[in-house]
């Protein structure tokens, strides 16, 4: 199963999905060092999926769901190193595995199905519909709620990593004063 | 300065604040958090609603003896990561070293005046991206060229027009029916073995991405009301790129798809 062709062909799918996922984040002007973030992400979690797919006999919908599910993992790392919210690199490498082509596929029958009035042939159109419409909204949610989880888990993480302390100020009790007697305060 | 103009200044603020960060595509759980995060060290309360297109806030001391309401438009703004890593970021700062309101003024106006990458960058990274996306399909050379080609000329369509301030739903369905078009060339002249794959990536650039993960992040923490708003918006998006590209299917039949 790992051979040389499977190898490269991996490799060459991060690449390609790294790309992407730089043209699909700057439409969003993400602030500039969350760019190579969000490409190494992309990479990471599309050559994923894609040994997922090919490697094993998981479905797409469970292999994106691992796959945004580390994703959104990494991101909670990242965003803790470079004081960024970690939605700002996990969004745009999210993008490079929405399925476009079941999306597509879905438009084209129904398309199909308005012009046929052949009666058995547009069952067939139907099952296409449905089958190919289902499968881009599983991926859809496996995609979303994957990347999510992870953030739910380190919820306060998720909130403060933008936060760069200075200073520490152990007395929180202070905060509850008005300004007028924090100045006081710090004045003593 | 008394309790109550000082409610005031604060509001003013805070009303800018959270529907500069809410338009910029921002969850809004993390806008909720920030303005009440920059209330608080001022030593206030501040409480909101969202929706879609309004924010309304009332900001209250301690006791609640004093309080101020203000309700704000949330103006359209194109998405913007930097603008609300920023904002979130000068929130903790606010919070950490009590700055002032001049000062979080003037930083809050230094962040958003922030100018945007350039627009011919964007516009030649997506066409990369789209040809990339083309080639994860497993399409081949010339499926990535003609894509390339379709999203330089869609995208440049898409902003064109966002800066006459068309309908962006027209402009959906606009930008994506000229994208499909051009891709189907190559299906009507045979250019490479997978133009059905150049054909169905030519438009996705237009995926509303970040409305949709955003609207099912709310929904899950509990803000129903904006994340189902956000997730009507991106599907109204997702409507107008289908017609789009219907239009381009029923031009070219489908029966030789």
């Amino acid at each position: 199963m790992m051979n040389s062709d499977f190898i490269t062909a991996i490799i060459f799918d991060c690449f390609f999905a790294a790309v992407a996922s730089i043209g699909f984040a700057v439409i969003s002007n993400p602030p500039r060092k969350a760019i190579l973030v969000s490409a190494f992400l992309a990479a990471v979690g599309h050559g994923f999926r894609y040994f997922l797919l090919k490697g094993t006999s998981l479905d797409i919908s469970s292999a994106s769901f691992i796959a945004a599910f580390i994703i959104g993992m990494l991101s909670i790392l990242f965003a803790k190193k470079i004081h960024c919210p970690a939605e700002v690199f996990s969004f745009p490498s999210l993008l490079p595995m929405i399925p476009g082509m079941y999306a597509y596929k879905t438009v084209l029958a129904s398309v199909k199905f308005i012009q046929c009035e052949d009666y058995p042939s547009s069952i067939n159109i139907i099952v296409d519909i449905f089958r190919n419409g289902t499968t881009t909204v599983f991926v859809l949610f496996a995609l979303v709620v994957g990347v999510s989880v992870p953030m739910f888990i380190f919820h306060n993480q998720t909130f403060s990593v933008t936060r760069i302390l200075k200073f520490v100020n152990k007395d929180r009790r202070i905060l509850d004063k008005p300004r007028v007697e924090i100045e006081q305060i710090d004045e003593r | 300065m008394d309790i109550h103009s000082e409610l005031k200044e604060l509001s003013k603020f805070l009303s800018d604040y959270s529907t500069c960060l809410m338009a910029v595509g921002t969850h809004t759980s993390r806008v909720v958090r920030n303005t009440s995060r920059i209330a608080q060290s001022f030593g206030f309360f501040a409480d909101m609603t969202i929706f879609q297109k309004t924010i309304i806030m009332t900001l209250r001391d301690k006791d609640n003896s004093h309080s101020y309401s203000t309700v704000n438009k949330i103006k359209p703004m194109a998405l913007n990561f930097e603008i609300n890593s920023r904002l979130s970021s000068l929130s903790w700062e606010a919070y950490d070293e009590h700055l002032s309101l001049e000062q979080l003024r003037s930083q809050y106006n230094e962040i958003v005046s922030k100018p945007r990458i350039n627009k011919w960058i964007v516009l030649l990274l997506v066409a990369c991206a789209n040809a990339s996306f083309c080639r994860l399909f497993s399409g081949d050379w010339q499926a990535m060229c003609t894509v390339f080609v379709a999203t330089l000329v869609g995208f440049f369509i898409r902003q064109k027009m966002m800066e006459k301030h068309i309908n962006h739903l027209f402009v959906f369905i606009a930008s994506s029916f000229f994208a499909s078009m051009i891709a189907s060339l190559a299906t009507i002249y045979h250019f490479g073995n997978t133009p059905q794959i150049a054909l169905g990536t030519s438009v996705l650039f237009l995926i509303p991405g970040v409305p949709l993960i955003n609207g099912v992040l709310d929904i899950i923490e509990g803000h129903a009301l904006a994340g189902v708003s956000r997730l009507i918006n991106a599907a109204l998006l997702i409507i107008c790129l289908a017609i789009g590209l219907s239009l381009t299917l029923l031009l070219i039949g489908v029966n030789a798809l």
